[in-house]
Order: C-alpha cells, then structure tokens, then sequence
C-alpha cells in the first residue's frame, strides 16, 4: 500500500464497521485499533517527516506504550507525560530505526522516558497529594481517584489486586522492573525486551528470573487477595 | 532450598528459551524433585497474575502536532530567491554607502595643502589646478589691502611684474574679488572652485537613485518573504 499525505487506510472501529480513514493530522481521531495497517510504510513515510503517518503508529502504540510506563513509573500523571515524551522522541529519531520490531523500539523510547522521569524524581521528590477529609484528616485510600464510572462494589477486589501487584512491582529495582513489565505484562519475548532494555539476553534471563522471584515473595504478603488458582505454596528460595 | 541458577533456568523453562536437551534434563529432574515442581508452579503462578494485571488505555491520544515536534510549514520554491535577492541587495546597499563616504574621503585627502590652508579651499578641489594658483597670489593681495592705499611703490613692486598695468586702482580692484573671498568664504568657495567641486562628486560618488532602487529591493523582497510564509502557515493549518 503506498503512504503517502493522502493515503488512506482500513480500520476497524468499535461495533465492527469498517471505515476509512483518512490519513491526515485533522482526521486521526481515535477510532480503536488499526488493524491492517502496513507498519513498514508508516515508518518509511515517518521517515521522510510524515507527521500523520507517525501518528497513525502513535494510535496503534500508545495503549502498549502508556500501559508500559504506568506499570513502571506506577503513576498515571507521570506515565502520560513520559508517553508524550518518547513519541516525540521517537519521530525525531526515528530516522536512527534500522528495522526490526518497532515495538521493541518504541518500548525502548518509553523505558529510557520513564528512566529519565524516575531519575527526575529522584532529584526533585514530590509529596503525593493525598485527599483529605471534613475534618482536615488524611484520608487512608486515594480511592477518590478512581474512574467515577467503576462502582467500588464491582471494581474493589481488582483493586486492591491490581494495587496489591502495583506495590510489589514499584519495590523491584527499576531495571528488573523494566524487564518484568516488558516480559509478563506487554508480553514482549526476550529478544525484544533485550531491545528494549538495551541489554544482553543473558541479562535479561537472569533480570526477570530476579524479579520473578522478588514479587513471588512479594505477592505472598497479599496472599488474601489472590485468586485461589494464583495462590502461591512454595517454600522460601535464596 | 534452591538455588540462584535453579531459578534462572526454571524461569526459562517457562518461557520456552531452554534448548531442547536443557529443557529435557530439567524436566527429569522436576518428574523426581517435588519441591523443584513447586517452585516452578509457584514462577507460572507469578506470572500468571502479571499477565492478568488489567492493561490500562491511553486516557488520550499522544498525536503529536507539528508544533510539538518544531516542523515549520513548507515554503514555496521561490522563497529562496526572494532570500538570496534581499541578502544580495542588502550587500550592495551597504558597499554603496561605504564606497560613497571613502570616495569622499580620498577626494579630501587628495586636496592640495595651499587649498587646504586656505579659506577657499576644500571638498573637491583635487582638479582646480588653476585655482591653485590663483589663490596664494589672492590672499597675497587681500593681506596688502590696506597698506597698498599708503605705501604704493612697495606694495606695487610684486604686483607690477604680474599685472600688466599697474595702477592703484587698477590693483585695488584686482584685490577686490579676493576680499571678498576672505570675508564670505562660509558661503562657499569661489565660483572656479564650485565648478570644479561639481564635476569630482559626480564622479566619485554612486547615485542616490541606485540606493534608493536597491532599498526598494529589499523592502519588496521582505514583504514578498512575509507574504509567502503567511500563506504558507494558512495553507497547512
């Protein structure tokens, strides 16, 4: 397919219609995911300065990429800040990508995004703004910051599951925590996480092997919360 | 209790990144080591839970703008020439000006001492060979002014040789014109040397219509460089 200003792409949008869409900076809207989208043209066009073909990758990527740095950073206002970071770095060098899995090139960009905004945090660290209550007190949960769409009657055991794992992550060293959300979480395979994380497999096998141990021990801290298949039984390991 | 290597390898197991022989060797010995079994379970429960962490949406769309990126919208072809035309211009405006105040300069530099000492002498001058001459023997007069209605045969001497009929009157009003020389020399030079100036400054100096042509250039070329981008900036918004 060629890509050019106008070309136009097939994508499915929720409830199964098929529309065209038109590949300009005005029209890119979000439409859900581009499913036959010819990756390798985008790029070559994005290449040439194609902005609204960087986009129509950016519409494809940026679930991945935000759920990524949210899992590393552990914070969604500083996950959304790196994400708009490493795509603007990714079009300004994105001439540097020599083929390969963009993903795990895109990953990339997120990962060194988000280590720059932990590095960021280190320099500057900020108290987190906690609600309080009528009476001027801290409340314990920031639950107020929850979608006001989920009722915490359905949503309260993913919760506390989903913060539960969130805990246990955020305590890993930031490259294992890297690994472990690009392994188990994006499902990249190793030699894409080796991309991404800019080390050598053998690194990365022993990096997610640490990690996965950590947060077995971890998760054993919140033994309640697991589902009763994911209840963990084994003895302690050094 | 197990080991480091134990863990590494039964995580890859897991993954599927152990050869076939590794994978062969490990799975005999977790058939015989229950505890090896467990802890394997206990890895694939691990990650069974990360991968069923809920993967949060984008709350918006990270579309870049060509602003966020610093694209600036195409220019048309021609830009360039306006460019180059309005630096060029620019150029020449610029030596015209410096070609003009160092023609001056020669020109004054050039000037003969006496025309230079005296009241009359001045801008333009280089040429006015005979007002050269004609000067010193004027000053000459008018500085005798007074003393040749008194002492005549003294003051007649000189100008006998240069006149052809010396009388007093006739010397008198020789010294005239160089009288009034010396009492309005703020008017300007003498006539020979207002001719003289008029031709030099034609020469050394470049018109003022050329100046004036390549100000327009410019002034032209910006506005047609304003007007290109404006359109251009509409034209991709």
């Amino acid at each position: 397919m060629q890509v050019g200003h106008k070309a136009s792409f097939d994508s499915s949008i929720p409830g199964g219609q098929q529309k065209t869409y038109e590949h300009s900076h005005n029209a890119i809207k979000r439409t859900g995911k581009i499913e036959s989208m010819d990756e390798t043209s985008l790029i070559q066009s994005a290449q040439k300065g194609d902005l609204d073909a960087f986009n129509t990758l950016i519409l494809h990527y940026q679930d991945t990429v935000f759920n990524t740095a949210v899992r590393i950073l552990g914070d969604e206002d500083l996950a959304q800040d790196a994400a708009q970071e490493s795509f603007i770095s990714a079009f300004r060098s994105i001439s540097t990508f020599r083929g390969g899995s963009f993903k795990a090139w895109m990953m990339r960009t997120v990962t060194n995004a988000c280590y720059d905004e932990l590095r960021r945090q280190k320099r500057r660290p900020t108290t987190p703004l906690e609600p309080e209550t009528s009476d001027g007190e801290e409340m314990d949960s920031p639950k107020w910051l929850a979608d006001p769409n989920m009722t915490p009657a359905e949503k309260s055991e993913a919760d506390e599951l989903e913060h539960a794992i969130q805990h246990c992550l955020d305590a890993l060293p930031t490259d294992f925590r890297a690994v472990v959300v690009l392994a188990d979480i994006q499902g990249m395979d190793y030699s894409e996480v080796a991309i991404a994380a800019h080390v050598p497999l053998g690194t990365i096998k022993s990096r997610l092997a640490r990690a996965r141990l950590r947060l077995r021990e971890c998760l054993r801290g919140f033994e309640e919360l697991l589902p009763a298949s994911f209840r963990l039984e084994g003895e302690s390991i050094q | 209790m197990k080991n480091f290597h134990e863990i590494e390898l039964l995580s890859s197991y897991l993954d599927g990144q152990l050869n076939a022989n590794e994978s062969k060797r490990l799975e005999t010995r977790l058939a015989s080591d229950p505890e090896l079994a467990s802890v394997l379970n206990d890895i694939r429960a691990t990650r069974s839970i990360l991968r069923k962490l809920p993967a949060r949406k984008a709350p918006r769309n990270f579309t870049l703008t060509r602003k966020m990126v610093g694209l600036k919208p195409p220019l048309p072809r021609t830009y360039p020439i306006f460019r180059f035309s309005t630096a060029f211009a620019t150029i020449l405006l610029v030596l015209t000006f410096a070609a003009n105040s160092f023609g001056l300069r020669m020109s004054s530099a050039s000037a003969p001492a006496p025309a230079m000492g005296g009241y009359g002498g001045g801008l333009g001058s280089g040429g006015g060979c005979d007002t050269c001459a004609e000067e010193p023997a004027l000053q000459a007069a008018a500085a005798t002014e007074v003393p040749a209605a008194t002492e005549a045969p003294a003051v007649e001497a000189p100008f006998a040789e240069m006149l052809p009929a010396p009388t007093l009157e006739g010397t008198l009003r020789e010294t005239e014109p160089a009288a009034d020389s010396m009492q309005a020399p703020k008017e300007g030079a003498s006539e020979s040397e207002l001719q003289n100036q008029a031709p030099v400054k034609s020469e050394a100096a470049i018109p003022v219509m050329w100046q004036v042509a390549l100000l327009g250039i410019i002034l032209l070329s910006i506005f047609g460089m304003w007007l290109m981008r404006k359109s251009a900036a509409r034209k991709w918004q």
